[in-house]
């Protein structure tokens, strides 16, 4: 009986087991979906994690109220601008802005000490002294439902106008122009180290070049970002160095002649999200911002000795007004071109030659780089998507498209009259084609050709690249027209049509000559994309049918898409037939 | 018991009324058990015409990503290696001459015969196309490079195997003296020949996987599946004729002849020790498969929990079981041992076919079989156990062949 | 045993094995066919596809299957879930949401150079033509393991038919006989869809990656993968994005089942050879045993018998 039993509570056990199994097994799901982290506004708060010394946390990361700090010495009695020693260090009276004070080593035991000590004492501290103190516990400070907070700061854009400002305020205080109050360089070959950082006039340049630490750069200035590096002075340590003491004196300036509340904003910010705001303003807010001045250029004439085209008329004036900032164009320093771009290649210039440096296709640095992405801005992508790049085009025969930019030295004016539809014949150019040559399934499309061709000269005429590159309508032509020259598009009785080129039916032998009804819907679709528009593209337009955008369906057409003409009406007689026998 | 010299048959009209004699049931025919299969096959023929009437769709769940379901797993995939005794046995008493493993070769031999006579009929009712069932076997374009192709053919070509060994047995009962000779004599090549159709198929029937790579869990795919189907089948077979055999000991007691219940506990001695080794050359396999294919990663989830439970406790634990009855000398704990090792083969088969197959869709997708298929399954089994059965209360099967019989082996 | 008879079981064994490696069913009837001829395909630029579904109408309409509604407002519910090929729709379109923004991708049989069902077929009713085609015949069992092995599960079984049939895109090979392009490459308005040979539409996939950089991931889908198919697409975002599994290897699927199916003449060969051989050795043991028993007892006797 026993056994019995046992035999019983066995075969139990299994197929609970089984059918427990088979249950798990049959409802699993394949995906997870990661959570989500949420990002916080900033609201002054630091997150204190060092995931660089800890590695994997074993408590979470400690969120930092930066503000409620400061405010709460403020509420003692203290000023705004003399808060700041009591947990940061002071340095030949200026402010350095690190936390803990006393960092020793950098390993987890020694900052993990370093906080503890400075953080939890000062609280004991002061609760011991029945003022309104902060946690001792760690799960106080270390709290569980910020494990997966984070922090993030907009970065702070110094854009033309901040800077603008400040040069004006600081002439107002001091009477003068003085650059060297926060521009400055470093002499790598100055042996003393005290007396490295000078200031030469003439060599003003941003702070990126040399305290942007994770970019590489050319030996020069690597030298001098490794110096850096080693002092710690990354561009949000240098930046906060240089800005926060020169506000932190102006403020306490303005506070000790009693002037703070009304020129506030004249010292300057010293709170994380007063500068910190996430708000940047556009090229056109700056375009008027009068740029510094450094003694540069309107108009430099850019000629290359023994190169073998024409040199070119750079506009530098209207470039600086149409970029937010120097380092679009001046990547690595605010030198030109040609200084570290030689025609053969210098180490200087990570050997890439001027040619290059002038013309790389997919470069943000380059002419040719920046104009072909401003190639895929709306208004133009609707031709030039399939105009190919540049470097490719100059590869063929239109070599005069070179000409436009290396035509010498220009003194005039440098941009071109504006394009006109009244140029061209209207017997020639048609008002409106009516397109029914695969006339099936739809009506025929009434394509509106003159207003076309009006639109894109607006849009060209009112962008100053685009001027400056159509030399004459004929190349707004070329934008549908592709493949015939110019000559031929002005015949009167031959016009060039689609069809010339684009048969009906599809060739198999040249699969790149698309056939008719493909020509058609990818030249005028393609565009219509690429230009964002509502109707005509693939984008679906809210309501009806996107093909009725451009020609409606014929109310008695024929049913069937495919011509099946020539198809037996009884297939599954026949061997190769597959499909449902009826 | 046995009877003195039976008259022989030489024409079909005596065959028929000794036929219609055999048919009168021996015993009460209205066992509970007899009453329950007969409800449930007569449920299941009528759902095998509604089948064939009206296509597989209203009949079961399978589905465009569950092409195969409980027929081609329980039945094909695990019935298969259920009879895999029928090969093993005979290598067992044929080739390695052990005759103490004799007395229960005709019972294997008849219990594989039948699984595969009723699991190709099976296969019948499965087939979309049942009608032209036969174009593989007339050419009707030979898909050689198909490894069902294989399994068919070999199907087909062992199914002769066994009914040619097992033919002297209804040699003897309708008492045809040199036809019993003759085929007596071809006993050795077809064992032969059977053991290389069974290698072929048995491993085919994993081989039909090995392109479903993308599809199966990666702890059951494996390219070496050939491999693992025929090591388990090699168990598998002998698992279930110590199940087997030990229900019919006792069930068909008037049938087993003294020889055969003095062997039997012995034969499932020498049974169990042998699937000690091959089980744990199949777990040992497993283990260096999964291993060597970065499978183990897998193991925390729930498939892989589920893979454990299947290996673990239907493989691994069954072989201790084996060396704990062997050791001890237990049937009752070889007995258990022999149905977990079943189960876990069956599990296993229909991990391959159904359940770990496009593991990774929602269960609203997933393949459940219907009640109809299950009774269809059932009505299978069922008619397999009522000719079973008919087949041992009249022919020697569970007792030695008749003297004369006997007179006329070499040996 | 003696020499003699270990070299008869050897020589006959190795013999056999020989005999037995001359049955090749390895070998899928697709390779070797196709000298003079050249697949065709289809190369789907999803850049183009604008998702208007004229394909699946084309396709229905040239293989007399229901034909679908393909208005902008059936459109817009159509796409809210992914769709798979089904018995009445060789070809379906769906839209997936990408980084670049919306793709639209056509999906139907890949037409496999060297296709796993019909490696498995076991009637070879799925055929691969010399032209490419992959196409069924009537001659199917409806044993259902070309679903199994389908990598891209296309094969699709009527199950609610009591003969059913298999259907799937078969590239329009009647209309090709008669030199028609396939039903959907005629309906495509963008040609996102464009029929030729195999090498020449990789030729055009090849040149419109060089001509439009950064366009197009740099890969043919279909080129390489399971050995190559006939149905290649171009992307403009990496091909996992927009439901192409990038997981299946570059090994054409029959060559997973090649191993079983090559050791097949061997284990023919060998075991007969080798069961007999070991049945042989056991006998002739057990008659020596016997033999020493039988002598021994003599001796025996003889000794007693003294």
């Amino acid at each position: 009986m026993n056994r019995k039993l046992l035999y019983f509570a066995v075969g139990v056990c299994y197929l609970i087991l089984i059918i427990y199994g088979l249950y798990a097994v049959y409802t699993v799901e394949a995906t997870l979906r990661a959570k989500e982290v949420p990002a916080i506004k900033p609201e002054n708060k630091i997150a204190i994690a060092h995931t660089e010394i800890f590695g994997k946390l074993e408590r979470p990361q400690v969120i930092f109220d930066h503000k409620k700090h400061t405010e709460a010495f403020v509420k003692e009695g203290k000023k705004e601008w003399d808060t700041c020693d009591t947990c940061h260090t002071v340095e030949q009276d200026s402010l350095i802005f690190d936390f803990p004070k006393k960092v020793v080593k950098k390993d987890k035991t020694s900052v993990m000490n370093a906080y503890h000590d400075e953080c939890i004492e000062c609280h004991k501290k002061r609760s011991s002294e029945n003022k309104k103190s902060g946690p001792v516990v760690c799960a106080d400070c270390h709290k569980e439902k910020e494990k997966s907070i984070e922090v993030k700061y907009p970065v702070f854009e110094f854009d033309f106008y901040v800077h603008d400002k400040h040069v004006k305020k600081l002439k107002e205080k001091l009477g003068k122009d003085d650059c060297s109050l926060c521009h400055h360089t470093y002499d790598i070959h100055e042996e003393d180290e005290e007396l490295a950082l000078v200031y030469e006039k003439g060599t003003e340049e941003s702070c990126y070049y040399c305290h942007e630490l994770d970019r590489k750069r050319g030996p020069e200035l690597a030298a001098i970002a490794r110096v850096a590096a080693k002092k710690g002075l990354s561009l949000k340590t240098a930046s906060h160095l240089q800005c926060l003491n020169c506000h932190l004196e102006y403020q306490k300036e303005a506070g000790k002649a009693g002037r703070l509340k009304e020129d506030e904003k004249e010292a300057g910010p010293t709170e994380c999200v007063k500068c910190h705001t996430g708000k940047y303003r556009t090229v056109a807010e700056l375009e008027k911002i009068p740029r510094p001045d450094r003694d540069q250029p309107e108009r430099p004439y850019i000629n290359i000795k023994d190169a073998k085209l024409k040199g070119v008329t750079f506009d530098h004036d209207y470039h600086q007004k149409t970029h937010k900032n120097c380092r679009v164009c001046h990547h690595e320093t605010l030198k030109a071109c040609k200084d570290c771009h030689s025609l053969v290649g210098k180490p200087e210039g990570n050997g890439v030659n001027v040619a290059r440096a002038y013309h790389d296709v997919f470069s943000e640095h380059s002419c040719e780089g920046c104009h072909n992405k401003k190639k895929s801005e709306k208004g133009c992508f609707g031709c030039h998507y399939n105009i190919a790049p540049m470097d490719v085009e100059t590869m063929g025969p239109k070599k005069e498209s070179c000409k436009i930019c290396h035509s010498g030295e220009i003194k005039g004016p440098l941009s071109r009259p504006p394009l006109s539809v009244a140029q061209l014949d209207p017997e020639k150019v048609k008002k409106e084609i009516k397109i029914k040559v695969l006339e099936r399934q739809y009506e025929p499309a009434e394509f509106p050709h003159l207003n076309i061709i009006k639109k894109l000269v607006d849009i060209s005429n009112k962008n100053k690249l685009a001027n400056y590159f159509h030399k004459d309508i004929q190349t707004i032509c070329e934008g549908c027209h592709h493949q015939s020259p110019a000559e031929a598009e002005v015949q009167k009785d031959s016009p060039p049509y689609c069809r010339n080129c684009h048969a009906v039916a599809p060739d198999l032998q040249n699969l790149q000559k698309i056939r008719l009804l493909t020509a058609y819907h990818n030249q005028c679709m393609g565009c219509h994309d690429a230009m964002q528009l509502e109707k005509g593209s693939k984008l679906r337009s809210k309501e009806g049918n996107r093909c009725a955008d451009c020609h409606k369906v014929k109310e008695k057409g024929p049913e069937s898409i495919t011509s099946v003409k020539n198809f037996p009406k009884d297939p599954w007689k026949y061997p190769w037939y597959g499909g449902m026998e009826r | 018991m046995e009877k003195t010299e039976k008259r022989e048959i030489r024409t079909i009209g005596e065959f028929w009324e000794f036929f219609k004699s055999e048919l009168k049931p021996k015993g009460n025919p209205w066992t509970p058990f007899n009453l329950i299969s007969g409800t449930v096959m007569v449920l299941g023929f009528i759902f095998i015409i509604y089948r064939f009437l009206t296509g597989l769709s209203p009949t079961t769940n399978l589905s465009q990503m569950y092409p195969w379901g409980i027929w081609k797993g329980a039945v094909v995939n695990s019935g298969v290696a259920f009879a895999g005794g029928g090969y093993t046995l005979a290598f067992i008493v044929y080739i390695l001459g052990l005759e103490r493993y004799r007395p229960m070769l005709r019972e294997t031999v008849l219990f594989a015969f039948l699984a595969y006579v009723f699991y190709a009929g099976a296969l019948t009712v499965e087939l979309g196309r049942w009608h032209v069932f036969y174009n593989p076997f007339i050419g009707n374009k030979y898909g050689v490079s198909s490894v069902l192709f294989i399994v068919a053919w070999h199907f087909m070509l062992y199914i002769v195997t066994l009914a040619l060994e097992f033919s002297p047995a209804a040699a003897e009962w309708v008492g045809m003296k040199r036809a019993r000779k003759i085929l007596g004599a071809a006993a050795l090549g077809a064992v032969v020949f059977g053991v290389m159709l069974s290698i072929h198929h048995q491993a085919g029937l994993g081989a039909m996987f090995t392109m479903a790579k993308g599809k199966l869990h990666p702890l059951w795919y494996s390219e070496f599946m050939p491999i693992l189907y025929f090591i388990s089948s090699i168990y598998a077979g002998p698992s279930v004729m110590i199940v087997v055999s030990s229900i019919t000991q006792r069930l068909y007691a008037h049938r087993v002849d003294e020889e055969y219940r003095k062997a039997h506990p012995q034969i499932v001695l020498g049974l169990g020790r042998m699937c000690i080794g091959v089980i744990f050359a199949y777990l040992f396999l497993q283990l260096i498969l999964v291993h060597h294919e970065h499978d183990l990663q897998y193991i925390n989830t729930a498939m892989g929990l589920w893979w454990l439970v299947e290996v673990g406790a239907l493989g691994l634990i069954p072989m201790f079981l084996f060396i704990h009855g062997v050791q001890h000398k237990n049937l009752s704990t070889i007995n258990m041992a022999a149905v977990l090792a079943l189960i876990g083969v069956l599990l296993n088969r229909l991990n391959n076919v159904f359940i770990a197959y496009n593991w990774y869709l929602p269960l609203s997708l997933k393949y459940r079989p219907t009640w109809m298929e299950v009774i269809i399954l059932f009505t299978i089994i069922f008619i397999d156990v009522w000719v079973f059965r008919w087949i041992i209360n009249r022919m020697h099967v569970l007792s030695k062949p008749p003297e004369w019989a006997r007179a006329m082996e070499k040996h | 045993m003696n020499r003699r008879t270990f070299l008869k079981v050897m020589g006959s064994a190795i013999t056999g094995a020989a005999a037995g490696s001359l049955i090749r069913p390895g070998v899928s009837g697709a390779q070797g066919v196709f000298d003079d001829k050249e697949f065709f395909g289809i190369l789907i630029d999803t850049t183009r596809c604008i998702g208007c579904r004229r394909c699946e109408k084309g396709c229905a309409e040239v293989n007399y299957l229901p034909i679908p509604d393909i208005s902008e407002k059936a459109n817009q519910d159509i796409f809210t879930k992914k769709r798979k090929t089904s018995v009445t729709e060789y070809t379906v379109t769906n839209l997936y949401e990408t980084e670049k923004g919306k793709v639209y991708v056509p999906w139907r049989c890949m037409h496999c150079n060297q296709p796993a069902c019909h490696s498995a077929c076991i009637v070879y009713a799925l055929e691969k033509r010399e032209t490419g085609h992959v196409t069924w015949d009537k001659r199917c069992i409806g044993c259902r393991l070309c679903m199994m092995s389908c990598p891209y599960n296309i094969p699709q079984h009527v199950f609610d038919e009591p003969s059913a049939t298999i259907q799937k895109c078969n590239l329009c090979y009647g209309r090709f006989l008669q030199g028609i392009v396939p039903g959907c490459v005629e309906s495509c308005p963008t040609e996102a869809l464009m029929f030729g040979t195999r090498r020449k539409l990789l030729e055009e996939g090849k040149r419109r990656i060089a001509q439009n950089p950064g366009k197009y991931v740099n890969h043919i889908y279909g080129e390489l993968e399971v050995g190559g198919t006939s149905t290649m697409y171009l992307s403009a975002v990496p091909f996992e994005q927009i439901g192409l599994r990038t997981d299946l290897g570059l090994k054409h699927y029959p060559e997973y089942s090649q191993v079983y199916l090559s050791a097949i003449p061997f284990i023919a060969g060998i075991t007969p050879i080798a069961m007999l051989g070991i049945a042989h050795v056991i006998r002739m043991a057990k008659k020596d045993a016997k033999k020493e028993e039988h002598h021994e007892e003599e001796h025996h006797e003889d000794k007693i018998g003294h």
